[in-house]
């Protein structure tokens, strides 16, 4: 097997905050390969979205102190320099973001947002930039793209500007592309545009894509591995299909129960989630889904905290009591 | 963009109309006949005869004011009572003065204003930025006219660097023009500089919090660059309201330091109209001042409309 | 799916607290606020007892120590009359005070209605209430003062008639931008369904919800009355002689600017000092009740 191109070890990011030290991200691993999709799927405050910006240094520091490790080709991107990382972001790690709208400088053309990264990373002079911004429009499925180019992100509907957000990430053909939730902001039809629109051109370029989400039926379709994320820790990493076959960590099965599924033999009533996620500032010593879980018990769940290891060989679970066997 | 404009121009000539209303209503509130009033141990029969019929306030109140605007339209804004000598005149005679003094004051205020909001936004909570707070909180409750006089005591009379008052032209000597020039023009510029200092940090800050920061910080830019590039062209925005806002203190403040450094400008041909009860050149030059005010506001939409994309386009 | 309310970070406090100590915790938390309080405090102390503090009288003529700078006995020296200038800032403080109450209180008189008609009709009765601040609003404020006062003639009355006038589209302005957002709340809209009278539902339901803006709009234009007033009274349109006004002694003290700087210095600092205490609690004020206003900035802009 060849060597991941990312490598994440023991991540923690906490925050000062003025009711105490948030702790948001608790020593989260995993590994990702060449072409491959990972996605995170976690609700609110689960950790997730900190813990991507957390890689590409982007949190301020402080209030947030970001420990652990992030090795891109073997390089530790948390011991790297600030003009180091400066030549990572935007070329080896790209992101997209949420919301295109406010994602997008509001008084910029779309052109120059597009070249601006193409102009400092690869040296392109103003003409080649434009040349291949065009080129990249086109890519992602814009119409006359040498029109839009010149145009102002207000001008753009929601799905075309995710759709510029995601040329400006692939810009200078990343290693990783992070996807910090881009379907949310977006409606229905888009969203699946959207999704299929990134599928299709992983295919074609062969980066590797983090999708982070909190919806495991954006998921289905894109992801090759999933990793489901809760209170800052990971709760369970499988297969796309293996998760959803057999859920083995409570939370997940929970998750997968509130999610209305047509056609499937789910049961009709919608399940939810008793209790709210554990508050970042007081983190229950143990599990932390302890509090919420049916499944619980005062001896091991309240103390001690369930744990797995990267091994993208087999699907894997941090709990006392899994719901199955793993195969 | 020329629809935009064509309802501003519209609106800044309603706004000008009422001006004139209050300002031609203005002489009609002084108690008494203000012929009499302003005239008062001087009076003479003849020069009152003249005044009173030249600015005909023995015809009804609507009929006059027509008449005055339709004159004013002309450029004949009526005779002083005091010299009898034509408003019109006394007025543009002061009014380069005013508007050299009035740039002046606003080029300090932005030269001190920009760099100082900038870098307070950017190490924001930082010892720098509370220097920095601190010394415009102090210029923003400081009274003009005494930051002016403590000015006076110390560049021109203990340091003896600048002229403590009088106005050179130009033309007849740019040195001297310049040395008379710099107290009143910090005078004014410090105190509008502090508030937009103010203005600039929180606009900057405000848009150094936008998510499209972060998207330029993800592609790899430099602080300097996305401030420069990003953050600074949205900023302008607010920036460029607030400085025309200021511009109405700004012209508020002309009068005090006016008086102060014996300016030969508008303000203080006004303060001198009052002292005078010298009704029709108190209108002259309140009327000037006004619409020296409201041109500046249009400019300032336009300049606005140039700034802002999801104006101009659409 | 979405299953949490509401990221945990921005978790309110277990303990329900009521909004009035909220806001009270919020400005006492400000130790700005809290000093200008303070020193607003003493101020008004000082004005209200300044014949007991003043040392001397305000017009004590003492020759033989004209001009004699600050010493035991008199600690911010005499002026040109021998008259002792702390006594004369100290009772000159009452009339700053004075005119900046009266004065905002006017406006707050005039614009607060203006502003709930305009904003709560809207239509015609808006368009032409609005456009008659405008014009107001079209002069340099500290002119139009000036001009009024040529009309009704130089004194502390009029002066605060002028300044209330100047400073009535501001809070007509304001009163109105809030009564347009509340008006559209789904409480306002069932009161105006259930047929509730217009005077009630402005009254009940509108005014207590547009007050934070409106105190903190006062707190402010407190602070740029004062120094509207210090002006006017500098340029001797508002308080006449013999009666000390902290402009007044300022420009008074000009002429002898070089023999006893303390003349002007010290209503100078007094004058500062009040008008930064206004701004810190209004700054404060605004933080603690309405963080989406802007600050003192928009007011100077406006109105000095």
């Amino acid at each position: 097997m060849s060597d991941p191109i990312l490598s994440v070890r023991d991540l923690r990011v906490r925050f000062g905050t003025k009711r105490g030290v948030a702790e948001v991200v608790n020593g989260i691993s995993y590994d990702l390969h060449a072409g491959e999709t990972l996605s995170i799927v976690g609700e609110s405050g689960s950790g997730k979205s900190v813990s991507v910006l957390a890689l590409m240094r982007l949190l301020a520091e402080p209030p947030a102190a970001i420990a652990g490790s992030v090795l891109l080709h073997g390089r530790d991107l948390l011991k790297a320099s600030h003009r180091d990382m400066r030549s990572v972001r935007g070329k080896d790690l790209a992101m997209i973001f949420q919301d295109p709208m406010t994602s997008l400088n509001p008084v910029r053309t779309v052109g120059y947002q597009l070249s601006e990264s193409m102009s400092l990373h690869l040296g392109l002079t103003a003409d080649s930039a434009r040349r291949r911004a065009i080129e990249l429009l086109d890519m992602v499925g814009i119409p006359s793209p040498d029109v839009r180019i010149d145009e102002y992100p207000h001008q753009l509907s929601g799905g075309m500007r995710q759709r510029v957000m995601i040329a400006m990430g692939l810009s200078c053909d990343p290693d990783v592309l992070i996807a910090d939730e881009p379907t949310t902001a977006l409606d229905v039809t888009t969203q699946a545009q959207i999704t299929d629109l990134v599928a299709e051109l992983q295919q074609r370029i062969g980066m590797a894509v983090i999708w982070i989400t909190h919806d495991l039926g954006v998921v289905a379709g894109i992801a090759d591995r999933v990793i489901v994320m809760y209170g800052g820790r990971f709760m369970e990493e499988a297969g796309v299909n293996d998760l959803y076959a057999a859920p083995n960590h409570p939370y997940t099965d929970g998750l997968l129960g509130s999610l209305p599924m047509p056609g499937a033999d789910r049961p009709e009533k919608l399940v939810t989630i008793p209790g709210l996620p554990p508050d970042p500032v007081a983190m229950p010593p143990g599990c932390p889904f302890a509090p919420r879980c049916v499944h619980s018990d005062a001896s091991r769940c309240h103390i001690e905290v369930p744990v797995f290891e990267p091994d993208r060989a087999r699907h894997l679970v941090a709990c006392h009591y899994p719901l199955q066997v793993t195969a | 963009m020329s629809q935009f404009l064509t309802k501003r121009i519209l609106q800044m000539l309603v706004a000008l109309l009422g001006v004139s209303i209050v300002v031609f209503a203005l002489i009609h509130l002084v108690p008494g006949d203000p012929v009499r009033v302003a005239l008062g141990t001087r009076f003479d029969q003849d020069l009152y005869d003249m005044l009173r019929e030249r600015s005909g306030l023995d015809r009804p109140f609507i009929e006059q004011y027509f008449a005055w605007l339709g004159n004013a339209l002309t450029g004949d804004l009526g005779l002083s009572f005091r010299n009898s000598q034509p408003v019109t005149s006394l007025v543009l005679e002061r009014l380069p003065a005013t508007i050299t003094l009035a740039f002046a004051a606003l080029f300090v205020a932005i030269v001190v204003a920009l760099p100082a909001g900038i870098i307070s936004a950017v190490r924001s909570g930082k010892p720098l930025d509370y220097a920095v707070s601190a010394a415009s909180q102090v210029g923003i409750s400081m009274p003009d006219f005494w930051a002016g006089v403590m000015y006076i005591l110390l560049f021109a009379l203990t340091l003896r660097w600048l002229p403590s008052s009088g106005y050179v032209s130009f033309l007849e000597s740019p040195i001297e023009w310049l040395r008379h020039l710099v107290l009143p023009a910090i005078t004014i510029g410090l105190i509008s500089g502090s508030v937009i200092t103010r203005f600039v940090r929180s606009a900057v800050l405000e848009a150094l919090n936008q998510d499209y920061v972060r998207t330029a910080r993800a592609k790899g830019l430099s602080e300097w660059r996305i401030i420069r590039r990003h953050v600074l062209p949205n900023a302008w925005i607010p920036i460029v309201t607030v400085v025309g806002l200021q511009l109405g203190f700004l012209m508020g403040g002309l009068v005090v330091v006016e008086v102060i450094f014996a300016w030969p400008g508008l303000g203080r041909l006004a303060l001198t109209a009052v002292k005078d009860r010298d009704f029709t050149l108190l209108q002259g030059a309140v009327l000037y001042i006004a619409f020296m005010f409201l041109t500046i506001n249009l400019i300032v939409d336009l300049i606005y409309v140039r700034l802002d994309p999801r104006v101009r386009v659409s | 799916m979405t299953v949490a309310p509401s990221t945990p970070m921005e978790r309110l406090p277990e303990k329900p607290v009521s909004r009035s100590r909220e806001i009270w915790q919020t400005l006492i938390a400000n130790r700005l606020a809290v000093a200008g309080l303070v020193v607003l405090a003493l101020l008004v102390l000082m004005a209200v007892l300044a014949e007991v503090i003043a040392p001397f009288g305000i017009n004590d003529i003492d020759i033989p120590n004209r001009l004699t700078g600050p010493s035991m006995s008199h600690w911010f020296g005499t002026d040109d009359l021998g008259r002792d200038v702390l006594s004369r800032v100290i009772i000159a403080s009452r009339v700053s005070l004075q005119v900046g109450f009266i004065a905002v209180g006017f406006a707050l008189a005039f614009g607060v209605p203006i502003g709930l008609v305009a904003g709560y009709y809207r239509g015609k009765t808006d368009s032409i209430l609005m456009r008659l601040m405008d014009i107001l609003f079209s002069f340099p404020a500290i002119l139009l003062a000036i001009a009024i006062l040529a009309v009704l003639g130089p004194g502390i009355r009029n002066a605060m008639v002028a300044i209330g006038l100047v400073y009535t589209p501001i809070f007509a302005r304001i009163t109105r931008g809030s009564v347009i957002v509340v008006s559209e709340e789904v409480y306002i809209r069932a009161a105006r369904s259930l047929g509730a009278r217009d005077g009630r539902i402005i009254f009940r339901h509108i005014l207590p919800n547009v007050l934070a803006p409106i105190i903190v709009q006062t707190t402010l234009s407190l602070a740029f009355a004062i120094l509207s007033e210090a002006a006017l009274s500098f340029l001797g349109l508002g308080v006449q002689p013999p009666n000390p006004a902290w402009g007044r002694m300022l420009a008074e003290g000009r002429n002898f600017f070089q023999q006893a700087p303390w003349m002007g210095i010290f209503p100078g600092v007094a004058i500062l000092v009040t008008v930064m205490s206004f701004n810190f609690v209004g700054d404060g004020l605004r933080d603690a009740l309405d963080p989406k206003q802007k600050s003192v900035i928009e007011s100077r802009g406006q109105s000095v």
